[in-house]
């Protein structure tokens, strides 16, 4: 089976959560071009351009066209729950997909109660309860407030 | 240059890399220890009727019950009435015991493993998101750890019981 079978986040999940760490950071209310969240993240501008079109898809961002082009923040950070991103990125959060092979018996009903809907429910309840603002102040908190100084 | 060699490295990384899902195996290994903690809770059962009842390969079972032999969770005697029983009480055997037997550490992601960062990569003092990883971990460990085989035998009796009673009523 090998690596391919384990539970793991996609890197779109890993790589778009960063990536749009980074952009909240620098963005100061206007838009930051791909290629300086590419170079400062070191993810290829191409992959970010897949991410970063869903997030657009999912209402998240927008984008400014043009020389200084880019993208933006639709709402504050503050609204945004780091769940919403995750999930426009992944898709679903469910550690089980539950509509491929599960059979209807008392053995994978207890299963699937006990075991794979709390898990489910204790994923998407930790990551709904994050926003994109907490993420910022624990980026500041590590990096101390004169970073961005720094990277820019 | 070290930035280009990192790059290789990423793109391996990428195709190997896949959705938060767990794999049959941990499914199937779950199921297949209920299965024996609720038809065969003291006598040895032999993985193809176990296989049978789940509708899994005996070839997949028979791995899946070797993985989790050798994890201390099943007992096996070989012969004509050989087969696998569970090696403790289904109270002392927890879910999350089960699936990592046979899934590995429950990481969402490569990086984070056993609640903490497994190395320190060069990003690590910039790292943001590896706090939400490890909560992520833990949240999953504690959720599968606070069931108990034993938990999941008494719902599947309940549902039993309340089956038997429409069947009447």
């Amino acid at each position: 089976m090998g690596d391919v079978d384990k539970m793991k986040l996609s890197t779109k999940g890993r790589y778009g959560l960063r990536a749009l760490i980074d952009l909240a950071v620098h963005s100061k209310g206007e838009q930051v071009s791909l290629i300086s969240i590419a170079q400062r993240q070191e993810i290829s501008e191409s992959y970010l351009e897949s991410v970063f079109s869903l997030l657009k898809k999912a209402g998240l961002v927008t984008s400014v066209k043009g020389a200084r082009g880019g993208y933006i923040l639709v709402n504050r950070p503050a609204e945004i729950k780091i769940g919403t991103v995750l999930r426009a990125l992944e898709g679903d959060l469910n550690i089980v997909d539950m509509d491929s092979g599960v059979k209807e018996d008392a053995i994978c009903h207890s299963i699937k109660h006990n075991v794979w809907d709390k898990v489910n429910k204790k994923i998407n309840d930790l990551v709904d309860a994050v926003t994109l603002e907490d993420m910022i102040n624990e980026y500041y908190k590590i990096n101390g407030s004169d970073a961005i100084m720094y990277y820019i | 240059m070290i930035f280009s060699l990192n790059k290789i490295k990423y793109l391996k990384i990428v195709k190997w890399v896949v959705k938060m899902k767990i794999s049959t195996k941990g499914r199937y290994a779950l199921e297949a220890i209920l299965d024996l903690a609720v038809n065969s809770p003291n006598e040895y059962e032999s993985v193809r009727n176990v296989a049978e009842r789940r509708n899994i390969s005996e070839n997949y079972l028979e791995q899946i019950f070797s993985g989790l032999r050798k994890k201390g969770i099943v007992e096996s005697i070989r012969g004509k009435q050989g087969g696998y029983r569970l090696a403790r009480h289904a109270e002392d055997i927890t879910a999350g015991e089960v699936i990592r037997a046979l899934e590995g550490s429950l990481a969402p992601v490569a990086c984070v493993s056993g609640g903490e960062c497994k190395q320190k990569c060069d990003r690590y003092d910039l790292c943001v998101t590896n706090i939400l990883w490890q909560k992520m971990m833990n949240e999953i460990n504690t959720a599968v750890d606070s069931v108990t085989i034993k938990d999941l035998v008494e719902y599947c009796t309940k549902l039993e019981t309340q089956n038997d009673i429409e069947y009447y009523i």
